[in-house]
């Protein structure tokens, strides 16, 4: 007969790779939520002040708001289509630890969603008047503090697939889940400014990140298998 | 074999035992609940810093106190849901998902009533304590929608049981984490927290009547709410139709 | 044949059964969809699951591959349950849905290398092969929405032909077929069964296979 089993990491390759695959080919699910970022972002010093000492004080807070926020838009199409249209159960047919493929595409929703946002903060950092010491302090937070979002918020996403109109509970559930990481990431910022140093703070999201990664996938492989039930 | 005798027999079982305890816990509650809040509330002496203001802390601390126990009770709930399939444990998680937001919304309510007398503001993010009960309710509010939100039951239970427990560890690190966030704010605090602990052993007796009170309470509304679910759920089976017919 | 057949293969009994499955027990909804179901499937063998609308046969089929753990009762795979030997079980098992399993912005070539290297590594000359036995020549690279329904469904059913998988399980594959198609898919549902495979299939349409039986619900 044709083929060998395949080794888990070359299922692995060929998720992350299909979910790449996918997002460039649907620019509109990764476009519009990065859009979303900036646009909400930009609307603060409108509804809050254009003074460069106000601004600065809450430029991290504002940050760090907007990518819970547009990680919430975005992250609705990490599963949905594949809800949809079937692929979901093959995943979940596959002899390989489902761990690894729900990694995978958590990856890879990363890689097009949250990625682009750590890159694009500096620039908005700068027109909220943050000076320009923290901006790697923050770049590293969102970093750490992006991934974790991905992986928290797919555990949200694989309970709610099934769910025909969820981007609101999606948000309800998964926003007070990520109060941990939005205190450590701002206090990162906040301690750079008032020339302390970060690193405590940014250990601690690595731990969190490292205890995400470990467990997190594990959750969403369940919550998975129950809303495909 | 076991899934099948657990997934049957253990909402009669409960029933029928449960039906035995409940006079004697309302009983044991009455008394409690009795003594407590007609000690605590009108008879103990007034504080020598806080003055009469003591009584609602109280009410409050008894029910703050309980509100800690609804997540981990719910992430034993969902454990068994998950790993055995008990139908009677996700009966007690639905319950207390509900009986816990109101707890914790009462626990905020008591709360800012105590900090307006003792702090001058209804709500002071100073307070890690309340803080950290403001996401719990948030976290149980998103369990209790999504159950909603689901229609097929055996999904629903299973959802559940999974975001009870992530919802869970969740909260440990919420309360860790803001309460760290609140020592840092701490210094532009316009609030002397150190007021909030009253002396003399007598508050604490009375907390304590309190606490045992408020627990037996929640033992007897989850049991009361749970009676009810097994009926509704089990409304085909023929000894609820018995009943039933029976009385 | 393929690794994944269990150690028991060869010691078992003689007819080959390979899905057994005894007193199966469903209720959705309070709804008792199936009680005290037996059946066996051995190898070589179409089965074809028959019902009324509602009977069950989708859940069914979704119990047996283990999409659907809400039943009681045994289903064992070569004389174990499949629950004790669930990445063997899934590496002999392929299964097409009502939702047929391919992405709509993807081509049948980067849907297949996907849904195919889930299971077992796959060359790209063996795809195009495929989706030309299933008449897919020529919309090899085309994204998938801009095909029909039947040509939807047609890539996802290369995937039999690529696949070294023992058990099909295939819910109603031929809804959306011509009749050249519906002709093409009962030849490779006997060459299945003839090379020792074996098929679960629901559809009602009356299958023109020799190696089939009927098992009827509700």
């Amino acid at each position: 007969m044709t083929g060998k089993q395949t080794t888990t990491w070359a299922a692995f390759l060929a998720t992350l790779k299909r979910d790449l695959l996918i997002a460039f080919k649907k620019k509109n699910d990764i476009v519009n939520p990065f859009m979303f970022f900036i646009i909400v972002v930009s609307l603060f010093p409108i509804g809050i002040s254009p003074e460069s000492d106000r601004l600065t004080e809450i430029a991290a807070g504002v940050i760090w708001i907007s990518v819970l926020l547009a990680s919430m838009l975005s992250m609705d199409s990490l599963y949905r289509s594949d809800f949809e249209d079937g692929s979901l159960e093959q995943l979940l047919l596959s002899p390989h630890p489902l761990f690894f493929l729900v990694l995978a595409k958590n990856i890879s929703h990363w890689l097009v969603s949250g990625l682009p946002v750590v890159l694009v903060s500096p620039l908005l950092a700068y027109m909220l008047a943050l000076p320009s010491e923290a901006y790697g302090t923050l770049v590293l937070s969102l970093l750490l503090g992006t991934p974790i979002m991905s992986l928290i918020g797919s555990i949200a996403v694989a309970l709610t697939v099934g769910l025909g109109s969820r981007g609101l509970i999606l948000a309800v559930i998964t926003l007070p889940m990520s109060v941990p990481i939005l205190i450590f990431g701002t206090l990162a910022v906040q301690s750079t400014l008032n020339s302390q140093s970060p690193v405590g703070y940014l250990s601690l999201m690595l731990v969190m990140l490292s205890v995400s990664v470990s467990l997190a996938p594990l959750a969403s492989g369940a919550a998975l298998k129950i809303s495909v039930n | 074999m076991w899934v099948w005798f657990s997934k049957l027999g253990s909402p009669k079982w409960f029933y029928e035992l449960s039906g035995k305890w409940l006079p004697w816990l309302i009983a044991a509650m009455v008394i409690f609940m009795a003594i407590g809040l007609v000690w605590g509330l009108l008879f103990l002496p007034p504080d020598y810093q806080q003055g009469f203001t003591s009584r609602i802390l109280i009410v409050h601390v008894a029910v703050a106190g309980t509100s800690l126990a609804f997540f981990p009770l719910m992430f034993v709930a969902g454990t068994i849901t998950l790993v055995w399939r008990m139908k009677l444990a996700d009966m007690v998680a639905k319950n207390a998902a509900i009986l816990g937001a109101w707890f914790s919304f009462v626990t905020l309510a008591t709360g800012s009533l105590w900090g307006s007398v003792m702090w001058g503001t209804w709500w002071e993010w100073t307070d890690s304590r309340l803080v950290s009960m403001l996401f719990q309710l948030f976290l149980l509010l998103g369990v209790i929608s999504l159950r909603s939100a689901l229609e097929d039951s055996d999904t629903a239970a299973k959802a559940c049981a999974l975001l009870s427990i992530v919802g869970c560890i969740n909260v440990v690190i919420i309360k860790y984490s803001v309460e760290w966030w609140n020592t840092l704010h701490q210094v532009s605090s316009p609030v002397n927290m150190d007021a909030s602990s009253p002396n003399g052993p007598e508050f604490w007796i009375a907390t304590l009547i309190m606490i045992v009170a408020v627990y037996l309470f929640l033992s007897v509304s989850l049991i009361l709410s749970t009676r009810n679910e097994i009926l509704e759920r089990e409304r085909k089976a023929q000894w609820v139709q018995d009943l039933v017919l029976k009385s | 044949m393929s690794s994944a057949a269990p150690q028991t293969f060869s010691n078992s009994n003689a007819d080959k059964t390979m899905l057994a499955v005894r007193d199966l027990f469903c209720e959705r909804d309070d709804r008792v969809l199936f009680k005290n179901l037996d059946f066996d499937l051995p190898e070589g063998q179409v089965l074809q699951v028959q019902g009324s609308n509602g009977s069950g046969k989708t859940t069914l089929m979704r119990i047996l591959c283990g999409l659907n753990d809400s039943y009681e009762g045994s289903i064992k795979w070569y004389g174990q349950e499949i629950e004790e030997q669930a990445a063997s079980f899934f590496s002999s098992l392929l299964y097409i849905g009502h939702r047929v399993g391919v992405s709509k912005v993807l081509s049948p070539v980067e849907n297949l290398r996907w849904s195919c290297s889930l299971k077992q590594a796959v060359s790209d000359e063996q795809i195009m092969a495929a989706l030309k036995e299933v008449g897919l020549r020529g919309f090899e690279e085309s994204p998938c929405y801009t095909l029909s329904a039947g040509q939807q469904q047609r890539a996802s059913l290369a995937r039999l032909i690529i696949s070294p998988a023992l058990l099909w399980v295939l819910d109603e594959p031929f809804t959306t077929l011509d009749s050249k198609g519906v002709a093409m898919l009962e030849k490779i549902l006997q060459r299945q069964a003839q090379t020792g495979g074996s098929v679960m299939v629901t559809t009602h349409h009356s299958l023109r296979i020799a190696e089939l039986t009927l098992l009827s619900l509700g």
